[in-house]
């Protein structure tokens, strides 16, 4: 086993584990702080994948500002009953045999697959030598534009979605 | 290094259309500020709507297939077939809205602007040249449909309906970026016609992930054009939305999900394609039992039509499912009149609900041939539509599909499709029977304006016409997918 | 070509204004709407048979319907010459039934209704006549069918008019789905549904059989059976004759126009249409023959002893039929259609009259108004209903030179010719003509004739009709003379016959090998008969007016079995109808409590688990979709890798 293969297994199967945790904890305040562990692996995920700046923002925007706003709305809407029942539904069972027969069927491939060499125009090296920033500063404002502008009248929807179903209104 | 300016004019006017319908959306949001009669908010809508409808007829035919903003975006026949078919759509859901949503005391203006951000989200997905724009597309109709489904925020079933369709439509995302990413990973790409290219030179038609791949994709477009399994969403959902949004988005994501469904199963897997012929024959097959089956259970008439509707993707994918470009056009075909006799269905069921009175049950129905004898025809025409008895346009819909289906060698497909056909054209009769044969049991006041008695004609019109005369639309569909 | 396709649709356009804007705008001012849309009708008819009559014929496809590989259904209409004289008598009689609507509905509810179910009732004929395929045709066919359960059932207030009107419905049903099989057996046979194809390519399967239960049968003549089994519906033939008579139930002008004009001459146009299939199978010709020949003394012998006034010219209407097929059983088509033109106007004409007599009995306030026996002495008070009614009476009969004496003669001539059969069927068809004669003038002498045997204070009170109704019985009068001098057979005058020549394109022209003296002796029986029938009545009727109670106690029993028909409606109800209500009360009763039950608890059951919470709000039920897309997906997936 490479260096390489121990990192991104032990970054997978932490996020696997990390994830139930997250699920099937009784407290939302403790599901939240793991989903905040399990930013921080995901974050390392990005980084094994040259993907620092990925990583550096996944650190500030979700674990920095989003989490924080979940544990706001968290704490302001007083979930005292919710922390004495369980987390799972009762089909948890039929949830989990799905999930591992899931897994069967993927591991069963496994060996079907047949690796492909590195594809695609923005190879590793080419990143590093332009840098990770620079690279995304520059698709994304050329390239990938419209995807871009498009992502803004997403949020703009999200927002006024958000007005619109919390807003108090005279009747 | 310098950054290389790619957008040109020529890439600003291909997205017109869209551009119109965003901004009209905003402007809309402002007025509602100052107009407080929600009518001109709502003609509003339809003056930006025709607008971009104006764009769009410009747009089409003068170029042949056009790629922008860097082959992110492409503006061909297809796409803008699409687009027409959202607008009609956008139009004649607005004008069924109107009275409903003051009913309903949800009439915000914010309710105009969302339906055209969904409707633009829908047409970026016609129009995606690759996987990003198409899965941010996706997302900004998604997204759009949660709201609308939620506006009714004083009834539990308008919140509950919003929070199930919003979580399972985050589960179905999920899916399809999975899918994205495997794509991705094997062929490098995320451009469609890339795509289609990486896997006939690099031979990874055989991979398991691009199976993978293809798979996760088409459940998530089976989730958004209501494929069983993946329906169990819609009945509730569709009976919990306000009726309006139910008409909305029995026809609009439905028509986006096939018209990327056959853009990326015939566009970018096209080598594979007796992979995903496998899949969806299952999945056609089990569509179609669902919808019809269950649907002669139904006692409510959203809950009733939410499975009809389930029952009518079936029909559709089999056009898909056949392969051919005149497949393609019998299942575009079959969108476009299910447009009509779906949001016409639709209206009827609106102009039921009046003050202090649901209006949804299939009782309600009863005798209305006698107190309403107009709407009960109307109604009628609806219904044998849906049913697919000539000389309506449902049967011409109909017959293309199982007609391709047969000329690619699924004759066993195409039977079994014509009985569940004939299994759901029994509860569409009962509504009839219902109206005609059986006496009503209280007075049933209808809600009429003239937006919605436009509406209502102009379904109509177009049901009975397109049976009679088929032929146009057909040449019209076959036209704009030459290109394609 | 826009006025070709103008015909059928102007109905048709009055048929949507009136039905859409006549409950709140138009009410009481349909006609305006109509009355206009079928005279429009009328004239682009007689330009399109002056084109017929110069030689040109009209046969375009309009558009094609359905087009999908070799599969090809196209709209098209034909007008040659047999589709030009049936457009001269569905347009000009329905423009007079049209008009003389207008008076004699005058302030009902239902006025624009009636008007636009008459509208559509021309557009379906037009449709039926005018098609060049047989589905179109058969389209046609249809909504002749379903208009007139609206028309016949019109008066659905009344319980009477509502079962008439579903028992046309569900008698003509029956004959329906035997045209039914009999074009989609044309289509599986010929691949095609167009006229001109299947006529063309009728020759190549002669001597064809098919095997059906283990019996081989002859293609051409089951196609030709099936499509007469329709025939037999639509024109009431026994024993599908049984709705007829009770379509009486709906408003006169209806029965005018179902009997004289459009519905009943439809199993005639068809078979006349067809004559080239009929043509190449003896069997079917001489069913064709016999049910004819049959049906006209049958029903003449029911209408000696009917005492309702429409009742007896229904009866007579079916009889009159059974002269058409008589003729086109032997193969004299063109003999048969020239009757069905001249029928219509003398039959339209009895129809208006009767119907002029029952408004004005009815405004005299008369309870019984379609009652013989309570009618009598009308002639001073309703001249002109008196005198068209005297014609059409001397025309049905079969009085020298006038339509009916030209048209019955014919069919009279061809079929003494039609070797051994023919003679036997030509000697009902004589002894029919004779009750035809007795029943035509009984009918005269008990409502006009004599003293009014109703309510004196009623009398008072009885009025000719208003002009509105007479005109249009008066035009109808002069067809009922002269329509059929444009048939006198060739003994009279040399080329007399010019209709016969111009339908001889579509349906051939019978060399008869008779001699003139046989000829004679045909025509002069028929003069007989006329004339025996009609001084019975007169002996029976007026000198003697105590004679017909004394022969019906007399005959008892045979009058009785005439009186009720035969008992064939009872027949049918005990045989046919009541078995199958039962049965179908049970069928549904079952269907309804198990089936329909069955699926209501069942299906949900079916899905068990997933269903079981569905209508709680409650996150259980959220993730359970979603686990129920995971295991789709799982399924999928599986499908994918290991059982492909």
């Amino acid at each position: 086993m490479t260096l390489q293969q121990i990192y991104f297994g032990y970054f997978a199967t932490m996020m696997t584990i990390i994830s139930l945790l997250v699920v099937s904890r009784k407290n939302p305040v403790h599901s939240v702080l793991w989903m905040l562990v399990l930013f921080v692996h995901m974050a390392g995920l990005y980084l094994f994948l040259n993907a620092e700046f990925l990583a550096a923002v996944q650190i500030i925007v979700y674990a920095g500002a989003i989490m924080v706003l979940f544990l706001f709305v968290i704490m302001l809407l007083n979930l005292r009953k919710e922390e004495k029942e369980f987390r799972l539904q009762k089909q948890w069972p039929v949830s989990a045999v799905t999930a591992v027969l899931f897994l069967v069927v993927l591991v069963s491939i496994l060996g079907k697959i047949t690796v492909l060499p590195e594809l695609g125009e923005y190879s590793i090296d080419m990143i590093n030598a332009q840098g990770s920033l620079m690279t995304i500063g520059n698709v994304l404002y050329t390239k990938y534009l419209l995807p871009f502008e498009i992502a803004s009248v997403l949020l703009l929807v999200a927002i006024v979605g958000a007005v619109v179903l919390a807003k108090k209104r005279i009747e | 290094m310098d950054l290389p300016i790619t957008i040109t004019l020529m890439d600003i006017r291909a997205i017109v259309p869209e551009l119109t319908l965003i901004c009209v959306g905003l402007i809309i949001m402002l007025l509602d500020l100052v107009v407080k009669k929600k009518d001109l908010v709502a003609l509003a809508g339809i003056a930006g709507t025709v607008l971009a409808l104006f764009g769009t007829y410009k747009l089409y035919g003068v170029t042949d297939t056009q790629f922008v903003f860097s082959n992110m975006f492409v503006l061909d026949g297809y796409a803008n077939f699409f687009k027409v078919i959202f607008y009609i759509n956008l139009i004649l859901t607005i004008c069924i809205s109107i009275k409903y949503m003051e009913i309903e005391k949800s009439s915000f203006g914010e309710y105009y602007a969302l339906l055209l951000f969904a409707t633009s989200g829908m047409m970026i997905m016609a129009s995606a040249a690759d996987l990003i724009v198409l899965y941010l597309g996706l997302e900004l109709m998604a997204l759009s449909t949660y709201i609308l489904t939620g506006l009714m925020r004083k009834q539990p079933r308008s919140n509950e309906a919003a929070i199930k369709y919003f979580f399972l439509g985050a589960f179905s995302s999920a899916f399809l970026l999975y899918g994205i990413s495997l794509t991705y990973g094997m062929t490098g790409t995320t451009n469609i016609k890339e795509i289609a290219f990486a896997i006939s030179t690099l031979g990874i038609a055989d991979n398991p992930i691009m199976y993978l791949g293809l798979i996760f994709m088409i459940v998530a477009f089976s989730f958004k054009v209501a494929l069983a399994p993946f329906h169990m969403w819609a009945p509730d959902v569709y009976e919990g939305a306000p009726t309006s949004i139910t008409a909305f988005m029995s026809v609009g994501p439905k028509a986006a999900g096939f018209a990327v469904m056959g853009r990326i199963l015939m566009g970018a897997f096209g080598d594979m394609q007796a992979q995903w012929v496998t899949v969806l024959i299952p999945l056609a097959v089990l569509t179609m039992a669902t919808g019809s089956i269950i649907a002669l259970s139904q006692t409510n008439i959203k809950r009733m039509l939410a499975y009809s509707s389930i029952a009518h993707a079936g029909y559709i994918l089999l056009g898909i499912i056949a392969g051919t470009p005149e497949g393609l056009t019998a299942s575009v075909n079959y969108l476009m009149i299910y447009t009509f006799m779906n949001i016409g269905a639709f209206a009827i069921v609106i102009m039921l609900r009046s003050k202090g009175f649901q209006g949804e049950n299939l009782d309600d129905y009863k005798g209305l041939a006698k107190s309403h004898p107009v709407a009960a025809a109307l109604m009628l025409i609806f219904m044998f539509s849906l049913a697919g008895i000539p000389p309506t346009a449902g049967f011409i819909g109909k017959f293309y599909v199982f007609m391709e289906l047969i000329g690619s060698g699924y004759t066993p497909l195409a039977i079994i499709a014509i009985i569940f056909s004939a299994i759901s054209a029994f509860f569409y009769l009962r509504i009839v029977v219902y109206m005609y044969m059986k006496d009503a049991e209280q007075e049933i006041v209808l809600t009429q304006s003239p937006t919605m008695n436009i509406a209502l004609a102009v379904t109509s019109v177009m049901v009975l016409v397109l049976g009679i005369f088929p032929s146009f639309l057909l040449y019209f569909v076959r036209y704009s997918i030459m290109g394609y | 070509m826009l006025k070709y396709i103008l015909i059928p649709l102007l109905p048709l356009l009055s048929f949507i204004i009136n039905i859409l804007f006549g409950r709140n705008y138009i009410k009481n001012r349909a006609h305006w709407i109509a009355v206009p849309a079928i005279l429009g009708s009328f004239v682009l008819a007689v330009s399109a048979c002056i084109e017929v009559l110069n030689g040109k014929v009209i046969d375009i496809n309009v558009y094609s319907w359905i087009v999908s590989g070799s599969f090809n259904v196209s709209v098209g209409i034909l007008i040659d010459q047999l589709t030009a004289v049936m457009l001269m008598v569905v347009t000009s009689i329905g423009s007079l039934i049209f008009i003389y609507s207008v008076g004699y509905m005058h302030g009902d509810k239902g006025y624009y209704r009636f008007f636009a179910y008459l509208s559509l009732f021309i557009f379906s004929m037009l449709t039926l006549v005018m098609a060049n395929n047989f589905l179109i045709m058969y389209l046609g066919w249809e909504a002749v069918g379903l208009c007139s359960y609206f028309l016949i059932g019109f008066w659905f207030h009344k319980k009477s008019a509502g079962d008439a009107g579903k028992k046309a419905f569900i008698v003509n049903r029956f004959g329906d789905f035997g045209f039914g099989l009999g074009v989609i057996l044309i289509f599986l046979t010929f691949g095609s549904l167009n006229y001109m194809e299947v006529f063309g390519a009728a020759g190549g399967i002669v001597g064809q059989t098919i095997t059906l239960l283990g019996y081989k049968v002859d293609l051409i003549t089951l196609i030709c059976l099936l499509l007469f089994c329709g025939a037999m519906g639509k024109s009431a033939q026994f024993p599908f004759h049984v709705w007829l008579p009770d379509a009486m139930e709906g408003p006169t002008p209806v029965s005018a126009l179902i009997h004289a004009a459009t519905m009943v001459t439809a199993g005639v146009f068809m078979v006349a249409r067809c004559n080239t299939l009929f043509s190449y199978s003896q069997t079917a010709m001489n069913t064709v023959a016999i049910v004819g020949g049959f049906t006209a003394i049958f029903a003449a012998t029911i209408a000696l002893v009917q005492n309702d006034i429409k009742r007896v010219i229904a009866y007579s209407t079916v009889s009159q039929l059974g002269y058409m097929f008589l003729a086109l059983g032997v193969g004299a088509y063109s003999a048969g259609v020239f009757h069905l033109y001249t029928h219509a106007f003398f039959k339209a004409l009895l129809f208006l009259g009767s119907g002029s007599v029952i408004h004005a009995l009815h405004h005299a306030k008369q309870d019984d108004e379609q009652n013989m026996q309570v009618m009598g002495g009308l002639k001073k008070h309703m001249p002109i209903t008196y005198w068209v009614f005297i014609l059409a009476t001397l025309s049905i009969t079969g009085i020298p030179f006038l339509s009916g004496f030209f048209s019955k003669d014919e069919i009279l001539w061809q079929t003494f010719q039609a070797g051994d059969l023919g003679k036997f069927l030509w000697f009902l068809g004589a002894l029919a003509a004779l009750l035809t004669a007795f029943y035509s003038w009984r009918l005269i002498y008990l409502t006009f004739h004599g003293e009014y045997r109703g309510d004196t204070e009623c009398e008072s009170r009885i009025h000719e009709s208003p002009l509105v109704i007479t005109i249009p019985l008066m035009l109808l009068a002069v067809g009922a003379v002269a329509a059929g001098w444009v048939g006198i057979p060739p003994v009279f005058l040399e080329h007399g016959d010019k209709i016969g020549y111009f339908l001889a394109p579509v349906l051939g022209h019978p060399e008869g090998h008779g001699t003139h003296a046989q000829e004679y002796f045909v025509i002069a029986s028929s003069i007989f008969v006329a004339i025996a029938g009609w001084v019975i009545a007169y002996i029976m009727y007026i000198k003697n007016p105590g004679l017909p109670e004394k022969l019906f106690s007399a005959f008892r029993p045979v009058h009785k079995v005439l009186f009720n028909k035969y008992y064939i409606d009872e027949f049918y109800d005990k045989t046919i109808v009541q078995p199958v209500l039962k049965a179908s009360d049970k069928i549904i009763l079952a269907f309804d409590v198990n089936v329909i039950e069955g699926v209501v608890n069942g299906v949900p059951s079916l899905i068990g688990v997933f269903s079981k919470g569905l209508r709680k709000i409650q996150t259980g039920l959220l993730s359970n979709y979603a686990a129920v897309m995971a295991i789709g997906v799982l399924c999928v997936v599986g499908y994918m890798f290991f059982m492909r």
